[in-house]
């Protein structure tokens, strides 16, 4: 029986131990203490566009793809091609955006931040921050987690127009379902701008997700080169996780109560 | 990454086969690792994305019992492959490229050539041919609890199961489950390439092992859902058939 609960119980401590942590982040965040490295917050922001925007755009754009042909395939199946634009809309903004840019934020950045974080508690460089009177979890964590969200609520839309052009892309110019006027109209008519807001809200709870995540493994990674790997494996698992959680639970909140769709009364 | 996937497709076929024991232990392996974050993924998938919004749209038309029809179309073609492929490469292709990238780093597989151990074919192909036998088998659990994340959306909503399970049976076809099942096999070779060619070229200490990860998911993502692209439309394209509504 011991051995059987063993799991779940180092399950629940590892969550509780993340928990505080992010407690512990937030709090000086919040509490303004972040703002004296501003600078930090800064560069780490201009890191986030110059190497996270294009690929996560990539991600979403091969998604837009692939609702667009859903989209034409499934609306020519039923007889109703020109409502193509319905299953697109839908699909990019309430969807798949928001998880295409979870996944690639998991693979991206928050891999990326377990190996840098990891490597320089490896290499004894936070403890050397420790000693030189600088808080390490403010310098390195917080300040990580301001240039999120600083940088990515811009990232989001940016990458919500790539998803919108590529299924544009799909249906009209390639598979030539609709006219482009026929696919606007309808496309546009199935989503208004508080739909927007709420897909933002969820891609935001995701991205703040990842981040913390991949601070706290990078921050308590351990064990030489190989447990800054089974670090950044582990951190990918429980990123993946809760993406896909966030994603149902904002999808109940926001639209499970009310479809939002211009039908009927 | 091409010469890497041709060494390990000869070197599989080409006898002898030292790789039995690894095969079973990185299959295992595998399968401990994923089916718990596969099954909340893919449930969650299925009742959120698939299920509330599809919902959303069939009871304005009052007509919720082609939830089931709708979820050949999403679920078996498109969304359990791709849960199945973003959970493999994200939970064990990190832990392989960590795993090669840590030997690499530690020059076990020097050490390995020196004894005279091919690496591609004692570490890789095992690995290779693993992944692609669990990411196959794996699309069918996906579809499994992705359409009980459907079952969940219908309860909800006040519906009989019936209709749901009518709607779904006259929809689903052979073409599409061996379209998904072929599809994610595929996956699983893409993963299993792009991670251990990332995996063996790890360079620069802990601070490399970390960013060889990084790179590997990152390209495996891409990887996939360009290959997921091109193979659903070619699957939509040559089968018509797949297009009726039943």
């Amino acid at each position: 029986m011991n051995g059987l609960l063993a799991a779940p119980r180092a399950w629940i401590e590892t969550f509780g131990e993340i928990a505080g942590f992010c407690g512990q982040v937030l709090g000086q965040v919040f509490g303004g203490r972040v703002f004296r490295f501003f600078g930090e917050a800064l560069r780490q922001a201009g890191i986030l566009i110059l190497s996270s925007t294009l690929v996560i755009c990539g991600l979403v754009f091969i998604i837009g793809l692939q609702c667009g042909i859903e989209g034409a395939y499934f609306t020519r199946g039923t007889g109703t091609p020109t409502y193509a634009g319905v299953f697109a809309a839908w699909c990019d903004l309430r969807e798949l955006v928001p998880y295409a840019f979870g996944y690639m934020m998991a693979a991206k950045v928050g891999t990326g931040i377990v190996a840098e974080l990891g490597s320089m508690r490896i290499s004894d460089e936070i403890d050397a921050l420790e000693v030189m009177g600088i808080n390490s979890m403010t310098f390195l964590c917080a300040t990580r987690l301001l240039a999120s969200w600083m940088v990515l609520p811009f990232v989001y839309i940016a990458s919500v127009r790539s998803g919108f052009f590529a299924s544009y892309l799909a249906v009209v110019v390639q598979i030539h379902e609709v006219s482009a006027g026929g696919y606007s109209l309808i496309f546009w008519m199935f989503q208004n701008p508080p739909d927007l807001l709420f897909s933002a809200i969820k891609a935001m709870a995701m991205a703040t997700v990842i981040v913390l995540v991949g601070c706290y493994y990078g921050y308590n990674a351990r064990g030489g080169p190989v447990g800054v790997g089974t670090a950044t494996a582990k951190s990918m698992v429980l990123n993946i996780v809760a993406v896909h959680l966030i994603g149902m639970l904002g999808t109940q909140i926001f639209w499970g109560a009310n479809p939002r769709a211009p039908i009927g009364g | 990454m091409m010469i890497l996937t041709g060494k390990t497709i000869v070197s599989a076929i080409r006898p002898p086969y030292p790789y039995g024991g690894e095969f079973v232990s990185q299959f295992l392996f595998a399968l401990k690792l994923c089916w718990f974050p596969l099954l909340i993924s893919t449930i969650a998938f299925g009742y959120g994305a698939v299920g509330i919004q599809a919902a959303n749209f069939l009871v304005l038309f009052g007509a919720l019992d082609r939830l089931g029809g709708f979820y050949v179309l999403s679920s078996i073609r498109e969304f359990a492959p791709f849960v199945d492929a973003i959970v493999l490469a994200g939970v064990a292709g990190t832990a392989i490229t960590a795993d090669l990238g840590a030997r690499k780093i530690r020059e076990e597989l020097d050490a390995l050539q020196v004894l005279g151990v091919d690496p591609v074919k004692n570490l890789v192909v095992p690995r290779f041919l693993a992944l692609m036998l669990v990411t196959g088998l794996f699309d069918v659990y996906a579809l499994i609890f992705g359409i009980f994340g459907g079952i969940i959306a219908t309860l909800v909503n006040g519906e009989p199961l019936g209709p749901f399970w009518a709607t779904f049976f006259t929809n689903a076809s052979t073409t599409d489950l061996w379209g998904s099942i072929v599809k994610t096999t595929l996956f699983g070779a893409i993963i299993a390439i792009v991670c251990c060619y990332k995996g063996m070229t790890a360079s620069g200490g802990a601070a490399g092992v970390g960013r060889a990860v990084n790179q590997a998911v990152v390209i495996a993502f891409m990887g996939v859902f360009a290959f997921n692209y091109v193979f659903t439309q070619t699957l939509l394209a040559t089968h018509p058939a797949l297009n009726i509504p039943r």
